[in-house]
């Protein structure tokens, strides 16, 4: 019963790491990108550690420190990285979806 | 045109891997000479782990070899980097002026606090370890030097003392020639692993100078890639 449910668990964190994946190659500009790539990557990776907690009680305490570390990576990374996009001004180097823009006009208004 | 040629080429490479994938068959049995190592490492060197045990006495001297490649690439982006004239003197200065107008934020900062010194012991772990589980030297510096990015990243304007670095990294490597020195007179050969004592398989301080030799690496490579990092945000 426990592997049957640690299998679900990970299939989903697959669908999570999957949807991440699509998400990095269809968004249209830098910032949808870092959403698509760090929310889902993050919860798709918690969730496989979890499912892989079920299947091998006696790891916890590591995979608890991989999730701790992911927890803590990803978003300091996205961080850094939307700042860094952000501070581009000019928009011949940083092609910008439309919402984005109409967005980022909203946040200098 | 081009499309169909893709198409064509994309059909043709489709072919190519379909026919190994097709005629893969899973070897049931080691080929010679990795079986031969499979039973020399542990009984010879006392290292559970083989390819920790081949890369850093069988082909020690591969590996003492690659690292002075890492050494050539560490020298020759200094010499690139540090030739630039008066052009990237000026994008230097450009580069310091916004890096002083937007800093890394808190987040980065407290961040890197926390993540330094887990990514140090993990790289220390690694590197101590790779005699018994997969890992070694070479990973663990490059581990190592992650820390090093992730510091620079957080504060921009902590320098590293270059010079200090190439004197530890030019001390590993002379210590690493000793041991390999030490194994010419004292057991069968230059970089073999016992001239320490193997001592009980598979426990911490075991298999002779694998450890030792995997510290020295791990130090050299931490340096080098170091060194590599610490020139580009000079």
């Amino acid at each position: 019963m426990a592997e049957l449910i640690g299998s679900i668990t990970i299939l989903v964190g697959a669908v999570f790491l999957f949807s991440a994946g699509l998400g990095m190659l269809r968004m249209p500009d830098a910032f949808t990108r870092i959403q698509a790539g760090t929310k889902a990557s993050t919860l798709g990776n918690t969730l496989v550690l979890v499912g892989i907690a079920f299947f091998h009680p006696d790891w916890g305490l590591k995979l608890l420190i991989i999730a701790y570390f992911v927890l803590m990576t990803n978003p300091i990374s996205s961080h850094a990285l939307a700042r860094a996009a952000n501070a581009i001004l000019h928009p011949a180097q940083l092609p910008m979806a439309d919402a984005s823009r109409a967005d980022r006009k909203r946040s200098e208004a | 045109m081009r499309r169909g040629a893709a198409i064509v080429l994309i059909a043709f490479l489709g072919v190519i891997f379909a026919t190994i994938a097709v005629n893969y068959s899973q070897r049931s049995s080691l080929p010679e000479l990795a079986a031969a190592y499979v039973d020399l490492v542990p009984r010879e060197l006392g290292a559970p782990n083989v390819i920790t045990g081949i890369l850093l006495t069988y082909r020690a001297f591969d590996t003492l070899g690659e690292v002075a490649v890492l050494f050539m690439v560490a020298a020759g982006i200094g010499l690139l980097l540090g030739a630039g004239g008066k052009e990237r003197g000026e994008m230097q200065a450009g580069v310091r002026r916004s890096l002083k107008e937007t800093p890394s934020t808190e987040i980065v900062q407290n961040g890197a606090e926390i993540l330094v010194p887990l990514i140090a012991i993990f790289a220390a772990y690694i590197v101590m370890h790779g005699h018994l589980g997969p890992g070694g030297g070479f990973q663990g510096g490059a581990v190592m030097a992650s820390c090093v990015l992730l510091l620079l990243l957080a504060k921009p304007d902590y320098r590293i003392k270059l010079a200090h670095l190439s004197f530890i990294e030019s001390l590993a490597g002379l210590l690493i020639v000793v041991v390999g020195i030490a194994g010419i007179i004292l057991a069968g050969g230059f970089l073999d692993n016992r001239v320490l004592p193997v001592g009980e398989f598979g426990t911490f301080f075991s298999a002779g100078a694998i450890p030792v030799l995997s510290v020295l690496l791990g130090v050299k490579v931490g340096c080098e890639l170091s060194v590599i990092i610490a020139r580009f945000s000079a």
